[in-house]
């Protein structure tokens, strides 16, 4: 069989195959669309407002109370703006990525980050300090409640992987150079390769390196 | 139309099959009649997927509410621009969307490339298939966005106001075109190991399209920042989002190979990792999919999750086993041809810059997947949040800071004393004097300080490589200064684009710094009450409440509160923050209530209010944030932008042949110094 010949029954091939694909297709999605699809139910009026302004699926009672008696002759140890500090560790737990700070000074809809804010306020004015409030929110909902993990148990893994994959490839690297430093014999020519330039021109760019590197 | 485009969908899904398998089959018996057949059937796949398309935009725009997905998306009230946008605003549509983009970049660089590469074609078009095939029966199968209704509704859902934004218009078109982008150099990365061939001309094909995927990328994520910044009212443009992160990821790995592949070009080093890269760009696109649509893990961009997780995860381990089973049994072919010489060279600066961007890809990757990975481990769940990333990135970023300033300054081969000597004498005195400077102004933050200096010492690098080659072509040419510049760019395109984009990534590092100064406050104003304070800068600010005010525009519900600001005294005008509640033409109330950000841009400093309540109908709960050098995230996105367009512009590369990393042979000729090209 020649080559002309064999194209020309691959072409015929593929004609008369997607020719069939076509015809059964069309049969198929008639059939389809014929029938009621069991996934596309959607009601008018039901779930309209789930999608919540911050793209989230919200979830409105995830706040837990986070309360503790107040400290005998309890002093303020926070002030305002240490306290929005600390609102910005915690996490709100609404489903946002947000702190409670961010969320409940941006997001109309949510109830949980002010919930949460109510409960820093009473426990700043309950005299608790900064850890204290942490430890409390921690004991109530978990790490979780943490903007970022705490730097002990499996989680250290989290802090000291980047830095120790850096170091690994940057030894990895180092031993890469030396290696080629100490087997090198490369002259230009290879590295030329492609390159638009005559030998007389080669040559006169080595010299230049060398002056270059004197 | 609509049961055209819906009929041309099933038709393409048998293309795609056909093309794959011929196509493989074709590289696999070296049978130039089936490669033939193969590139025709991507050609066909590319045809179908366009009317399925057409189909898709016709039912939006008649309004064909029997249609789940026109339902789902849109409603009567919408203006048109977001009705034709809805396309790729949902799932099934974003698949349609997604394939059409890969099918289109599939025929145009199968086409373009396919002289002289009849060995790697067969590969790569069945590879292009077989990733097409893949998001045509998804689209089919799972998310289908011709699925009917079984009844029609009067009206559609519409779309999440917050997503009506023009920003949002060209923010996931970029994005996808960058992320597909990733799977041409992909196929051919695939069809190098498969035909254990990697010449130059592949060279050229992967370099054009990574640039291709890193520009659209670029200008994806940077929109994402700004609509993230006046959309979401968070007040910031970066959160380390899941979704946010796999943008970044791509983006990353594609920066450096774009870095690593000049080591390649000049040295003929480097080969088989500039195939990891590749390859690496596309396992980490279609990871950052598989973490939008699988629900895994939780993100801003989760009302995207749908059925198709399963699929795409699927579809992700399959094409990395592949992909490490390939690399394993034929890396070992593509053998370096030359050998580095000297740990002080701009070949070593490229590794380095490679270590670090892969590094940050690393620790970004690792964040993102710690939660999971700790909930299975300990069974307890945990937020890896900013404080993470920042703590970790910061350094690293600095690092690669540095290293944009430093790579460019230092030879090929090997650097000598006196070169360097020469070389960094003005760049870094600029850093040097930038940060004593700040320090002598009373700053003090020193992660901020390093960060200035090195934005110094890189914009020195940057000025003084244009300045030298700027004077080596009046000098020898004696063209004015304007011919010089315009010259000096021209006819080296890549080399100082790169320095543009270079100046743009130096705008963004000084703006992210400046965010550490970043000042809010949380304040509640009854009408006419006023609130002072002070901004970074030392300048005092005062808001008068203007009072609360209702409108209802035609689609939404809107209150409002105006504050008069005044600074230093001086009034500098209203600004206004909005909550807007959106309605459909039946009056029903779609979505929860959105804010409407209140900014006032220069360019020390944006003003940034947040109506975040009201405590009674004259009692107004805001957020009054000061984000200082906002505006240069945007400008320097817009500067990487135009670098990366002079980097890609089509002449460059053929101009190269005369110009540009010729001009390192020929002294005389263009381009300044002679070996620090």
């Amino acid at each position: 069989m020649s080559d002309e010949q064999a194209k020309v029954l691959s072409r015929r091939g593929f004609l008369a195959g997607a020719g069939a694909g076509i015809g059964s297709m069309v049969v198929a999605v008639r059939a389809v669309s014929q029938q009621p699809n069991p996934r596309a139910r959607m009601t008018h009026d039901s779930s309209l407002v789930r999608d919540t302004s911050n793209l989230f699926a919200m979830d409105q009672g995830a706040a837990r109370p986070v309360r503790l008696p107040p400290k005998a002759n309890a002093v303020k140890q926070l002030t305002n703006t240490q306290r929005d500090a600390l609102e910005h560790q915690l996490h709100c737990q609404c489903g946002c990525t947000l702190d409670v700070f961010t969320c409940r000074t941006t997001d109309f809809s949510c109830q949980v980050s002010p919930a949460m804010h109510r409960d820093v306020m009473a426990l700043v004015d309950g005299g608790y300090g900064a850890q204290e409030i942490i430890d409390a929110f921690v004991s109530t909902y978990g790490e979780r409640v943490l903007m970022a993990p705490p730097r002990s148990g499996f989680n250290i893994l989290a802090w000291v992987s980047p830095g120790i994959a850096v170091l690994v490839a940057a030894a990895f690297i180092l031993a890469f150079l030396r290696r080629s430093q100490s087997s090198r014999t490369a002259p230009l020519g290879p590295a030329a390769k492609g390159v638009d330039a005559t030998d007389d021109e080669l040559a006169r760019l080595e010299a230049a390196i060398r002056r270059d590197g004197e | 139309m609509i049961l055209i485009g819906e009929l041309s969908l099933w038709v393409a899904l048998l293309m795609a099959a056909w093309s794959t398998t011929v196509s493989f089959a074709g590289g696999a018996t070296r049978r130039a009649d089936l490669a033939d057949s193969g590139v025709r059937g991507l050609y066909a796949t590319f045809a179908m997927i366009l009317l399925a398309s057409i189909g898709l935009w016709t039912a939006l725009l008649t309004k064909d509410f029997s249609l789940e997905y026109v339902a789902g998306h849109i409603s009567s009230t919408m203006p048109s621009v977001y009705i034709f946008t809805a396309f790729w605003s949902g799932q099934a549509g974003s698949m349609l969307f997604w394939a059409l983009i890969l099918s289109m970049y599939g025929t145009i660089a199968i086409a373009t490339s396919r002289r002289g590469n009849e060995e790697l074609i067969p590969w790569a078009t069945g590879t292009i298939s077989a990733v097409l095939m893949f998001f045509i029966a998804t689209t089919c199968f799972k998310a289908n966005p011709f699925t009917r209704l079984d009844f029609i509704p009067l009206d559609g859902r519409g779309m999440n106001p917050q997503l009506q934004n023009p920003g949002m218009a060209i923010h996931p078109p970029n994005l996808y075109l960058g992320y597909v982008a990733t799977a041409i150099p992909f196929a051919f990365a695939i069809a190098a190991l498969f035909t254990r061939r990697l010449d130059a001309q592949w060279l050229s094909i992967v370099r054009r399209w990574t640039l291709l995927s890193w520009f659209f990328l670029t200008i994806g994520i940077v929109l994402g920042m700004w609509w993230a910044y006046v959309e979401l009212g968070w007040g910031g443009y970066w959160a380390w989002d899941p979704v946010e992160n796999s943008s970044f990821l791509p983006w990353l790995t594609n920066t450096a190979f774009l870095h690593s592949i000049m080591i390649q070009e000049k040295r003929g080093m480097l080969r088989k990792w500039n195939v990891v890269l590749v390859v690496m760009s596309f396992l980490l696109a279609i990871f950052g999919t598989t973490l939008t649509r699988s629900g895994v893990i939780e993100s801003v961009h989760s009302f995207a999750q749908s059925p198709v997780g399963p699929w795409f995860l699927t579809f992700f381990a399959v094409a990395t086993g592949v992909t490490i089973y390939l690399v394993a049994t034929r890396l070992r072919d593509l053998e370096a041809k030359a050998e580095l010489e000297s740990m002080v060279s701009r070949e070593a600066a490229f590794l380095y810059n490679n270590l670090l961007l892969i590094g940050i890809a690393f620790a970004i990757f690792w964040g993102t997947v710690f939660p999971v990975l700790s909930e299975w481990a300990t069974q307890n769940k945990i937020t890896v949040g900013p404080p993470f990333f920042n703590a970790v990135n910061v350094p690293l970023g600095l690092l690669l800071l540095a290293l944009t300033g430093i790579g460019p300054l230092i030879a090929w081969r090997k650097a000598s004393l006196s070169n360097l000597k020469r070389q960094f004498a003005t760049p870094a005195s600029v850093g040097i004097i930038t940060g004593a400077l700040l320090f002598a102004l009373g700053m003090r933050a020193p992660y901020v300080l390093v960060a200035y200096a090195l934005c110094g010492f890189v914009m020195g690098t940057i000025v003084q490589e244009f300045y030298k080659g700027m004077r080596a072509r009046q000098t020898i040419h004696g063209e004015s200064v304007i011919t010089a510049f315009r010259h000096l760019v021209g006819r080296n395109r890549r080399r100082y684009g790169g320095y543009i984009v270079h100046a743009g990534i130096v705008m963004l590092f000084a703006a992210f710094a400046g965010m550490a100064f970043k000042l809010e406050n949380d304040v509640t104003l009854k009408t006419g009450e006023a609130f002072e304070t002070s901004d970074p800068y030392g300048h005092k600010w005062r808001f008068v409440s203007q009072g609360i005010s209702t409108s209802e525009p035609r689609d939404a519900q809107v209150v409002g509160v105006g504050l008069e600001a005044f600074r230093d005294g001086k009034r500098v005008g209203i600004i206004r923050s909005e909550k807007r509640t959106y309605k459909d033409s039946q009056n029903n109330q779609l979505f929860q209530p959105i804010t409407e950000v209140g900014i006032r841009t220069t360019a020390a400093l944006d003003t940034y209010v947040v109506l975040a309540g009201f405590r009674d109908s004259e009692t107004a709960e805001l957020r009054i944030s000061f984000n200082p050098l906002v505006v240069w995230v945007w400008a320097g996105g817009f500067v990487m932008m135009i670098g990366g367009l002079i980097v890609m512009w089509p002449q460059a590369e053929r101009r190269r042949a005369q110009a540009g990393y010729v001009a390192v042979m020929r002294p005389a000729a263009a381009g300044g110094e002679p070996v620090g090209a």
